[in-house]
């Protein structure tokens, strides 16, 4: 790995990264770079694939995740990867996705240069859009939150308030801001011979303490852990279909969850199919069976039929939560349930390309105890 | 103008165990009328009264009953009990047989097996298929799975008991009709072109062995007894117990060498299986009791075939089998207790005792031999020293021209060997046979099948009575009521017998008359009855998978005897469910395979060049690949062997024969470069040292042989006085008497670097190598000394003979301990050490050459060519067969077969039988122009397919692929099912989330209105 630090220019740490990424794209190594960039009206950032550096004004640090960058690279890359090398800067939770998503074939890392941004954890995107503070939200952060006061951690999204590894792992370049004086510069790494190669005509200068990155690091996860073991504590009670269902209560069957998830990639969720149309006969005939039938029917099967199907991939990036119109605190359930199914198969989703996805492992000596003995 | 045929396109198979039944099978797929003769009332020999098999615990029955099922219902196969043989005449491709069947007083027929009739017989009679340890009736049948699924009436008795007194209550009982007393003995007269004796051998009756105790003492048992008590369906259901007084026996020791490598009794011969099964005895008993103590009395462990050593480790390690190396003198018996002690003479000389709840005699399949001396004299075969019939190594099944071997009538053998050896008979009967191919067979013509995919379901019913079996406890018109109310259902009949002929008319005349186009059947089990069901529709004009069955009888009525009431109401329930599948019924039409039949082998070894003659004399254009400059393969290091073939003739006569045979192409210096396709149509390439050859075929043979591996230790490479086996064996091969001097000392040590955490495997062929060359030196110089430092000495068969040929020449056999392997000393002279145990001190043998026993190691290249070819591979490197025991040459990947030593390492005579094997199997699918594959294969619907290729990942068949299509000019990914390869298993469907893929008669549409109509409350 190199470490080389750039320079903040004139207190802007925006402009300077902004200057860092056009010197990237103009260097004609790269022929597009996907980043997050606000929208006209500044309500919101989302990516934009820029392939003219002139174009280029983004936030790459703003804190909101409105739409998962997982499934856009995978949107970018599925039917046939780019032929020469583009950028795509990304956070932790969506790299992790990116990789579950290649190992489900539905991304390609081909010609793919994945830029990873240090993550102090996002809002959510209402409260970005209409932040209740003097600055703006990008500001706001660096102000308090990178400055170590605690107040940005009030409008935390729950996913981003407990996320155990805000770095990325998995990448060519590094923009990191853990550890380092932001008044003055910022890091980049490169962690691969692409992310040296693209660095190395770019003017930037020797760091100036390499330790305070890694203290800062593991004081943010000793924090964030501290957070997660409260967390989790409190959910321990969420057991039984009783209290699942009633959890679940205030879903209405929009789907918008499945919609966000990164990891969802069915074409047709079988929840959206015909699957479950049936003749108004059938429907009456159930209501007869027990007196009564709630409908829509499958809500809750649909919930748990989803989870069955991602959760050992579940990165915990919480983007179903901020989907939900109902404000249902997904993450409640979900965080938990991902814990434990990928516990039980010792799987990390995310960390490794080459570690198999459970469900195309067999193990002879896996569950005895479910089976005969 | 029709062809005339010179030969008769016809096999009698005498002797129906499973030696016969593959022979059978083979030889009825490829075409040929096959005649079964076999003396007992059914099918099945010896397998089918084992309890589980060595090395992989399988279940004997469950694994040779669909072989018997298959054979029961093969259209080219008559299967005939009873019968004895009389007189063999005529010439290869045109005998005549002449036997006699023995009444069996009831119509196969008509009787459905229902047992009605054994409950009013009154007489008892010991039950011979468990050797005696229960009774059975007059009438009987001689197990719940037997070929013909019928009963049998004993008229004769056995001697002490008499049998059937014709008090005619069972012709009362029976409601079918089928018991006929006046049934009379006949005589047949079957033309045939070929032979195949499959009669097998009995177990050895210890009897002749008074010094057991076997029958004198009540808990001294024969290993074949011991399996029907281990057995679930045996006399204890399982339950060890012991005969004197029904406890449970915790202390137990099993005897090897019961009747075998036993002077005494003329068996100077091993049994070569027993060793194995002792081991599986004593494991199976650990397990159904953990507090059994099992001792093993035992001369060597011969755990000389795949994976035994492994089993054998298992046995010692994780079940605590205590071995004692000891030929024990006595058994006697405590008279008050009825325990039994063992004297023994431990390794240390010192005479030991002790006492036992239970003693297991093994015997091997080496009975007194009556039938085979009988069968031997009548038809006139030549009989070796063992009283066996006489084959060269040359010809391992070939008895005379046209006449064939196979299973333990050949030789002592375990199940593998004798399926091989079934096959390769298959595969000379068809070579001799191959003109009247297809000219004895009948193809059954149906009518068209009527297009009803479209129309309303109108379903017909026909509910079993099963004579008692199902009408006794489920209130079978009540059930009918219910069922006609029912959506759908246009008709509902029921049956005293569903299986029976008269029925499969009335089947076949309600679909016409009331128009159904779609049935369901319940009654018992799809697996054995749905084929004759599906004929019916077929017979009627239906789609044959526009059938559903409900199983009420093994599901429903047999398990719920006691409760009646709620039997019905189950099977009103599990009807009422089929029925709501049935109504999404749809025709499926099995893709049709198209067959290239023409093959290729892989390796120019013995088995290689076997198989590619077998093929070519059957009929079938073979390529032959060879990756060195001469067809040979390991026998160029093979310069004479025991049983004197003479090597050099018999490369050069095979090369010859290859090379000028027409239908065989040879390249050498060559090797497969790429594969494609699936069984029936692969395209390979070819790289020959001109250029690369496409060649498409139907099949593949795998023959890549082995090698001799070349050790690290004892100072090979560094000493010259140290050699390998074979390195020895060349240079004995050009030696003359005056080379050899008086006291010129060899010493082999056996197990080199082999048997051990690295290689843990036993290479087959190195202890008879040691004799070999042990005996070549002797008969170079008499005074040479020889001796041979060995673990087991694994001279099983009638290799036996080898060994003690080379004890009475004065060879010294020394038996080391793995644990304290002998050393070597090289620095003034050759000196080795060995520890012995007599003396209880190492021995010091100055030798003049020191010769490592090592092994064969695998190709490394197999991995390779096992992901080429989509086979595996073992741990060590060998090839995996898809059933060690049934299935010996075949592989799970359909149309790829694999012969000689790259399956393990073994002998000439059984590398040439392996071949020949594979030649059979391969055959079985080259002499059809089609393929029909699987009726239930998946297919994927691409409009919801993502790719995400979980599916391709858990097929075990390698059924799927990922592929890139072009769609409205957009370029679409999804996955793809070949239907050639799917099998049928649905794990992909149960793997994808997006219910992409779904598997034809199983589809989600077809099988939620089952849950449905289930949860369904009234």
């Amino acid at each position: 790995m190199t470490q080389k630090a750039l320079k903040i220019k004139e207190n802007d740490v925006v402009g300077s990264i902004n200057d860092f990424l056009r010197q990237l794209l103009s260097s004609g190594k790269i022929q597009a770079l996907l980043v997050p960039q606000s929208t006209p009206s500044k309500k919101v950032v989302y990516p934009v694939l820029i392939a003219d550096p002139k174009k280029l004004h983004s936030d790459i640090i703003a804190p909101v995740l409105p739409v998962a960058t997982a499934t856009v690279v995978s949107k970018l890359t599925k039917v046939q990867p780019p032929s020469k090398p583009i950028g795509v800067v990304m956070r932790a939770c969506q790299i992790r996705a990116l990789v579950e998503l290649v190992k489900l074939n539905q991304a390609s890392l081909s010609n793919i240069i994945i830029i990873g941004v240090d993550c102090p954890g996002t809002f959510p995107i209402n409260v970005y859009a209409d932040f209740p503070e003097k600055k703006t939200p990008t500001h706001f952060l660096l102000e308090t939150l990178l400055k170590k006061t605690k107040d940005a951690d009030q409008y935390l999204r729950s996913a981003c308030h407990v996320c155990k590894d805000p770095i990325p792992t998995n990448v060519d370049i590094v923009l990191g801001f853990y550890g380092i004086d932001l008044d003055k510069e910022l890091i980049v790494e490169a962690h691969s011979e692409i992310g040296r190669e693209l660095i190395k005509d770019i003017p930037l200068e020797e760091i100036t303490d390499d330790k305070a990155r890694e203290k800062a690091i593991k004081d943010q996860r000793e924090m964030k852990d501290k957070q997660r073991a409260v967390f989790l504590k409190d959910k321990e009670g969420m057991k039984g279909i009783e209290k699942i269902a009633e959890f679940f209560d205030k879903c209405v069957n929009c789907h918008n969850c499945r919609q966000a998830c990164p990891i969802c990639y069915c074409k047709e969720c079988l929840f959206d199919s015909a699957v479950f149309d049936a003749e108004a006969y059938k429907f009456i005939r159930r209501a007869e069976n027990k007196g009564l039938f709630k409908l829509p029917s499958d809500a809750l099967l649909f919930q748990l039929g989803r989870m069955n199907h991602m959760i050992l991939s579940c990165v915990q990036c919480g983007l179903c939560e901020q989907a939900c119109p109902n404000m249902i605190p997904l993450m409640e359930v979900f965080i938990p349930a991902a814990e434990n199914a990928q516990k039980e198969f010792a799987y990390h989703p995310g960390k490794d390309k080459a570690e198999k996805i459970p469900m195309i492992v067999y193990r002879e000596d896996e569950f005895l105890e479910v089976g005969e003995k | 103008m029709t062809k005339k045929t010179e030969t008769i396109g016809a096999v009698a198979v005498i002797g129906g165990g499973i030696a016969g039944v593959q022979a059978a099978l083979d030889l009825a797929d490829m075409g040929y009328k096959i005649y079964v003769l076999e003396k007992s009332p059914t099918i099945g020999g010896v397998m089918a009264q084992l309890d589980k098999t060595f090395p992989t615990n399988d279940c004997s029955m469950c694994i040779l009953s669909p072989k018997l099922v298959d054979c029961a219902r093969h259209q080219n196969i008559e299967i005939l009990t009873n019968t004895t043989v009389q007189t063999l005449e005529g010439t290869p491709g045109n005998f005549t047989i002449k036997a006699v069947k023995k009444p069996r007083y009831i119509d196969i027929e008509k009787c459905t097996s229902c047992g009605s009739c054994e409950k009013v017989c009154p007489i008892s009679l010991p039950n011979s298929f468990e050797y005696g340890l229960v009774k059975r009736k007059a009438i009987y049948k001689p197990f719940p799975q037997a070929i013909p699924n019928a009963y049998v009436i004993d008229k004769e008795g056995d001697g002490k008991n008499r049998g059937c007194i014709d008090c005619m209550r069972c012709v009362k009982e029976c409601k079918s009709g089928a018991i006929n007393h006046e049934q009379t003995p006949e005589n047949l007269s079957l033309q045939v072109g070929a032979v195949i004796i499959a009669a097998g051998s009995p177990p050895f009756d210890p009897v002749t062995k008074p010094e057991f105790g076997y029958r004198t003492y009540k808990n001294v048992l024969t290993s074949v007894e011991f399996e029907r008590i281990l057995s679930a369906s045996g006399p204890t259901q399982g339950k060890i117990l012991r005969p004197s007084d029904q406890k449970h026996p915790t202390k137990i020791a099993w005897v090897h060498c019961v009747g075998s490598r036993d002077a005494s009794v003329n068996h100077e011969y091993c049994s070569a299986m027993c060793c194995m099964y002792t081991a599986k005895e004593a494991i199976i008993a650990k397990e159904h009791a953990s507090d059994i103590e099992p001792t093993v009395f035992y001369i060597d462990v011969r755990s000389y075939g795949k994976d035994f050593d492994k089993y054998i480790n298992r046995a010692k390690k994780e079940h605590h089998l205590r071995y004692i190396r000891s030929r024990i003198s006595e058994i006697t018996e405590e008279p008050k207790t009825k325990n039994l002690n063992i004297k023994y003479e431990d390794d240390t000389g010192d005479f030991k005792q002790e006492t036992y709840d239970l003693v297991v005699l093994s015997v091997g399949l080496c009975g007194a031999g009556e039938r085979r001396n009988e069968l031997m004299d009548l038809l006139g075969f030549d009989a070796n020293e063992f009283k066996y019939v006489r084959t060269s190594p040359e010809d391992p099944v070939v008895i005379k021209p046209g006449v064939f071997v196979a299973g333990s009538f050949l030789e002592p053998q375990a199940i593998p060997e004798s399926v091989m050896q079934a096959s390769a008979a298959a595969a000379n009967a068809a070579a001799l046979l191959k003109d009247s191919r297809g000219t004895l067979v009948k193809e059954k013509k149906y009518p068209l099948e009527k297009d009803v995919s479209t129309e309303k379901p109108r379903i017909g019913v026909f509910l079993c009575n099963c004579g008692i079996n199902i009408g006794g406890y489920v209130d079978v018109p009540a059930v009918a009521e219910y069922i006609k109310t029912l959506p759908d259902v246009t008709f509902v009949e029921t049956n005293v017998y569903t299986c029976s002929e008269d029925t499969q008319k009335k089947i076949v005349d309600a679909i016409k008359k009331y128009d159904l186009n779609r049935i369901l059947v319940a009654a018992c089990t799809p697996r054995t009855h749905e084929p004759l069901f599906q004929k019916s529709l077929r017979d009627a004009g239906l789609n044959p998978h526009l059938l559903e069955m409900t199983n009420i009888r093994e599901q429903c009525s047999w398990v719920h005897m006691d409760e009646p009431k709620k039997a019905t109401e189950k099977a009103k329930q599990l009807i009422a469910m089929t029925v709501a599948k049935t109504r999404f019924l749809q025709p499926i039409q099995e893709a049709e395979i198209p067959v290239l039949q023409k093959a290729l082998v892989i390796g120019g070894g013995i088995a290689g060049m076997t198989a590619a003659l077998s093929l070519a004399d059957q009929g079938y254009e073979t390529v032959l690949v060879e990756k060195e400059p001469k067809l040979g393969g390991y026998l160029h290091n093979v310069y004479y062997t025991v049983d004197g073939i003479d090597i050099p003739k018999l490369i050069k006569q095979m090369t010859e024969k290859i090379t000028k045979h027409p239908l065989i192409k040879v390249h050498t210096e060559s090797q497969v470069k790429s594969l494609n396709g699936y069984v029936g149509s692969y395209e390979s390439e070819i790289q020959t040292p001109k250029e690369t050859l496409s060649f498409t075929h139907g099949v593949i043979i795998i023959a890549v042989g082995a090698n001799e591996y070349k050790p690290h230790t004892y100072h090979y490479n560094k000493d010259p006085r140290v050699l390998t086996q074979s390195e020895l064996e060349k240079d004995l091969s050009v030696l003359t008497k005056e080379d050899i001097h008086d006291g010129e000392t060899f010493v082999m040590i056996q197990c080199v670097e082999s048997r051990d955490e690295k290689r843990p495997y036993c290479s087959r062929i190195c202890c008879m190598q040691a004799v070999k060359n042990a005996l070549k030196i002797k008969e170079l110089n008499q005074r040479a000394e020889v001796f041979i430092l060995y673990r087991d000495l694994m001279t099983y068969g009638f290799k036996e003979k080898y060994y003690k040929d080379a004890r009475e020449k004065g060879v010294m056999f020394l038996q080391y301990d793995p644990e304290k392997k002998p050393e070597v000393d090289s620095k003034n002279g050759l000196i080795v050490k060995v520890h012995e145990p007599m003396i209880g001190d190492q021995l010091r043998i100055p030798a003049d050459h020191l010769i490592l026993s090592t092994g064969l190691q695998p190709n490394p290249d197999n991995p390779l060519i096992g992901k080429l070819l989509k086979v595996p591979v073992n741990d060590d490197g060998f090839f995996l067969e898809a059933h060690v025991k049934l299935r010996p040459v075949d592989f799970s990947t359909r149309g790829v077969f694999v012969a000689g030593n790259c399956h393990i390492p073994k002998f000439i005579n059984e590398s040439i039988y392996q071949a020949q094997a594979a030649a059979a199997r391969a055959a079985t699918i080259l002499c059809k122009p089609t393929l029909k594959a699987e009726p239930n294969v998946a297919f994927v619907d691409d409009d919801l397919c993502s790719g995400c290729s979980i599916c391709v990942s858990v097929c075990p068949y390698n059924a799927i692929e990922r592929v890139e299509e072009s769609k409205k000019e957009k370029t679409v990914i999804h996955a793809k099912v070949n239907e050639g390869l799917c099998q049928g298993c649905g794990t992909c469907v149960s793997a994808c989330p997006s219910s992409a893929i779904q598997q034809r008669g199983f589809k989600d549409k077809q099988l939620l209105p089952m849950i449905e109509q289930l949860t369904k409350t009234k």
